[in-house]
C-alpha cells in the first residue's frame, strides 16, 4: 500500500527523482564515521524540538508560575520528569557534538576555498546554539537559572558602546525580572529555532553545492576509486550514531534526571553559582588565581570576558583567509594541528580546574 | 578533448550535414525542430512531418535538400537555453532516446539493486521505528496526563440558609467563591448557582423518586440529597450548551428560566418547557448544617446529552 501511495506521488512531482537528487550524492574517498557529527546535530535539535515542544504543554513562561509549572512537570505529569531531562541532556549533548563537529571540519581542513561560506554558517550555527543554551537556563525560574542570568547579562552589560543597551534589552529593564523571562522565552521558543532553520538550511545548501571535502589523504584517483554514494554506506552510519546519541541521551537522562533548586530569588542563598558545563572554562578563565595578573580588574574581566571570546570568533571567522594554502592534510599542517591542540588541552584544563577548585 | 555525439542528417537527395542540437518544446515535450551543421553553418529548421526515419547515426528526411534550405533559418545560440536552465517537468521521460552530449554517471547503488535499496529502506525504518515507539506511550501519557483526573467532591461553603431568599417557589441567583487547583495553578473565582426555596409541588418535580442519591462510576455513594429539605441547589449551567440562563418573564410561559444562547425554557424546578435543552437542569448535592450554613458539591456535567454525565 504505502508503494500505491509513493507511486501516486512520484507521478505527478517526480518524487523518485527528488530522492535520486537528495540521496545519490557522491563522496569521494567513501563513507566515514568521522562524517557523522553534523547529522547527528541534526537529529539532536529535532529531539531538542520535540521534547521542547512537549514541555511547553504545561510550562507557564511568566515569573509567577513558571518554577511552579516546570515542578508540575518534574513531579506530576506521568514521564514529564524524562521529557525535561532529555531535554536537558539533549542540550549538553548538542554542545559535545558541536565541539567535536567543528573539530572534524577544522582538522579536515574542510573550511578552505571553496567551502568557507559553510564554514562561516556553521560559526553563525555556532552561536545560536549558545544562545540556546542561555536562554534555555533561564526558563526553570530556580536560584541556578536566576543567578547564572544575572551573571551572564552583566558580562554582556560590558561589552563597549552597545553593552548597555544590549544588556537592557535582554533584561526588560534595568535589572532581571518577569520581563526577562517574557524575552528570553521568546528568543528560545521562536526567534533562535526559526534562525537556526534557516541558516542550518542554508548551510546544508552551501554543502551540497561544494561537495563533501572528502579524506586529505590519498591521491585523486585513489579517492576516485573508493568513491560511494551517501546512501546507503553513509546514511547507515549516520543512522547508528543517531541511535547511539539517542541511547546515550535516554540513560543520562534516566539515570541522573534533573533536579531543580529553590525558586528564584535575589536573596543570598547558600547557592554557589556556577554555569553549564561548557562555560566552565571560561568561568575559570576569569578567576583562576594562576591567571589573576591578567583578567582580574575591570579591563581584565573586559579582557576575559568579551575581548578575548570575540577575538577569537573573528579569528574562526577570518580562518578561510587567513589560511589559503590548499593543504588539507591535517599533519603537514603544523600551526593548525599546534593550535587546535593548544586551545583544546586549554579548555580542558581550564574546565577540570573550574571543578577542582569548587568552594 | 571531449567526444561530441552527432548524427548526419540525410535529405532525399544527398546528406546535408549533421545535428548539433536538438531543439525540444517544452510544453508538447517532444523534439520541435533540429540544428543542423553544414559547412560550419548552423541553420535551424522545424522538423514536424518532416522526418521520414532515425537511427543512432541518420535522420533521414522526406523533403529534398534545396527544400530544406528554404525551410530553414540562422541558427542564433542566444534564442535557446540547455535544460539545466530550465525547469521542464518529466521532459527525461518524453525525450528519452534524445541524448544531445548526453553525460553520463556511473549508476548509484539507490537505482541499481532493487532488493538492496529495499533492504536499507526497511532497516531505515527499523531503527527509526526502535527509536520512536518506545517513546509513543510516555509521550501520550504525558499529553492526556491532566485530561481525566478524579473526581474531588469537596463541599464549598455557599452561604447562610437566611441569605438565599424567602420565597417559596422563587430561585435566587447565588453568587459564590470557588478555589480550584488547576495543574500548578490555585485559581480564585465567582460562580453561581441557582437556589429555590421548595414547594410540595416543586419537590414532587425535582425529586420524583424520593430521596436523590448520588453516586460515582463504581456506584459508591457520595450523597444524598433529602427530599424533605428546604431548599434545592439547580446548577447554572444550561444543559444545552452550558450557557449562563437567567429568571425572566416569558410571554407565553410566564415567569421562568430563559437561556438566553438558544432560548431553552425551564420552570422553577427545572423541567424543560421549551427550547432545545435535552434534560432538566441539574440539582447538586446539598448539605445544610445546624446553623444554617449551606454547603454544595459544585458537580459539573456534559451539556447537550439527555442523559447526565458528570465531569467534574
Amino acid at each position: 500500500m504505502f508503494e500505491a501511495v509513493y507511486r501516486w506521488i512520484d507521478e505527478r512531482i517526480d518524487l523518485k527523482g527528488l530522492q535520486a537528487k537528495m540521496l545519490n550524492e557522491p563522496m569521494a574517498g567513501g563513507a566515514r564515521y568521522a562524517y557523522v557529527f553534523g547529522s547527528a546535530l541534526l537529529f539532536i535539535f529535532i529531539m531538542q524540538a520535540v521534547t521542547g515542544l512537549l514541555l511547553m504543554f504545561y510550562y507557564a513562561p511568566t515569573a509567577d508560575h513558571a518554577w511552579e509549572s516546570t515542578k508540575y512537570i518534574i513531579e506530576k505529569v506521568d514521564f514529564g520528569w524524562f521529557i525535561l531531562s532529555y531535554h536537558l541532556w539533549g542540550s549538553s549533548a548538542m554542545v559535545a557534538v558541536l565541539i567535536m563537529h567543528i573539530s572534524q571540519v577544522y582538522l579536515w581542513g574542510a573550511y578552505k576555498k571553496p567551502r568557507e561560506m559553510v564554514w562561516l554558517a556553521g560559526l553563525l550555527l555556532f552561536l545560536i546554539v549558545i544562545g540556546f543554551g542561555f536562554t534555555g537556563y533561564l526558563l526553570p525560574w530556580d536560584q541556578r537559572s536566576y543567578w547564572a542570568t544575572v551573571i551572564g547579562i552583566e558580562i554582556v552589560d560590558k561589552a563597549p558602546i552597545l553593552g548597555d543597551f544590549l544588556g537592557r534589552f535582554l533584561r526588560g529593564g534595568p535589572v532581571p525580572g518577569a520581563q526577562t523571562l517574557s524575552r528570553f522565552f521568546v528568543i528560545h521558543i521562536m526567534i533562535l529555532p526559526a534562525a537556526l532553520m534557516a541558516v542550518a538550511g542554508l548551510h546544508i545548501f552551501l554543502f551540497r553545492k561544494a561537495g563533501p571535502a572528502g579524506p586529505f589523504r590519498g591521491t585523486t584517483k585513489e579517492l576516485k576509486e573508493k568513491m560511494e554514494y551517501f546512501f546507503p554506506t553513509q546514511v547507515w552510519k549516520d543512522i547508528v550514531v543517531m541511535g547511539l546519541v539517542f541511547v546515550i541521551v535516554c540513560t543520562l537522562a534516566v539515570r541522573w534526571p534533573h533536579e531543580m533548586l529553590e525558586e528564584a530569588s535575589p536573596v543570598a542563598s547558600g547557592l554557589n553559582p556556577e554555569p553549564e558545563w561548557y562555560f566552565l572554562f571560561l568561568f575559570q578563565l576569569l578567576r583562576d588565581p594562576a591567571l589573576a595578573f591578567l583578567f582580574s580588574g575591570e579591563f581584565g574581566e573586559f579582557l576575559g570576558a568579551i575581548l578575548l571570546p570575540t577575538l577569537f570568533l573573528l579569528l574562526l571567522a577570518a580562518l578561510p583567509f587567513i589560511d589559503r594554502s590548499p593543504e588539507r592534510n591535517i599533519f603537514k599542517r603544523p600551526i593548525a594541528l599546534t593550535s587546535w591542540v593548544v586551545v583544546m588541552t586549554s579548555i580542558v584544563i581550564l574546565t577540570v580546574r573550574a571543578i577542582m577548585f569548587r568552594e | 578533448m571531449q567526444p561530441r555525439i552527432t548524427a548526419k542528417v540525410i535529405c532525399t537527395d544527398r546528406e546535408v550535414g549533421e545535428v548539433s542540437y536538438v531543439i525540444a518544446d517544452p510544453i508538447a515535450k517532444s523534439v520541435s525542430h533540429l540544428v543542423i551543421k553544414a559547412d560550419g553553418r548552423e541553420s535551424v529548421v522545424a522538423i514536424d512531418g518532416l522526418i521520414a526515419g532515425c537511427t543512432e547515426r541518420e535522420v533521414r528526411l522526406t523533403c529534398a535538400s534545396g527544400a530544406l534550405a528554404a525551410a530553414s533559418a540562422p541558427f542564433r545560440r542566444d534564442d535557446f537555453v540547455t535544460i539545466h536552465d530550465v525547469e521542464i517537468p518529466h521532459l527525461e521521460r518524453n525525450l528519452d532516446q534524445v541524448t544531445p552530449g548526453g553525460v553520463l554517471v556511473p549508476l548509484p547503488v539507490l537505482e541499481k539493486d532493487l532488493s538492496r535499496r529495499q533492504f536499507f529502506t526497511r532497516f531505515t525504518n527499523v531503527i527509526g521505528a526502535m527509536l520512536a515507539l518506545p517513546l509513543v506511550f510516555p509521550v501520550v501519557r504525558y499529553l492526556i496526563y491532566p485530561l481525566y483526573q478524579p473526581f474531588t467532591n469537596l463541599w464549598i461553603k455557599l452561604g447562610a440558609i437566611n441569605a438565599m431568599g424567602q420565597e417559596p417557589g422563587v430561585p435566587k441567583l447565588f453568587k459564590f467563591q470557588k478555589t480550584v487547583l488547576e495543574g500548578y495553578i490555585t485559581r480564585h473565582y465567582e460562580k453561581s448557582h441557582w437556589v429555590i426555596k421548595l414547594t410540595p409541588e416543586l419537590r414532587d418535580k425535582i425529586y420524583p423518586n424520593g430521596d436523590h442519591e448520588f453516586r460515582d462510576d463504581k456506584g459508591t455513594l457520595i450523597w444524598v440529597n433529602k427530599k424533605d429539605a428546604d431548599i434545592a441547589v439547580l446548577s447554572g449551567k444550561c444543559t444545552h450548551l452550558g450557557c449562563a440562563f437567567r429568571w425572566r418573564k416569558h410571554k407565553r410561559f410566564g415567569q421562568v428560566f430563559v437561556c438566553p444562547c438558544h432560548l431553552s425554557v425551564f420552570d422553577p424546578s427545572g423541567t424543560v418547557l421549551d427550547g432545545p435543552a435535552p434534560r432538566r437542569l441539574d440539582v447538586l448535592p446539598l448539605k445544610i448544617s445546624g446553623s444554617g450554613e449551606v454547603e454544595i458539591i459544585d458537580m459539573e456535567f456534559k451539556a447537550g446529552k439527555a442523559e447526565q454525565v458528570r465531569i467534574a
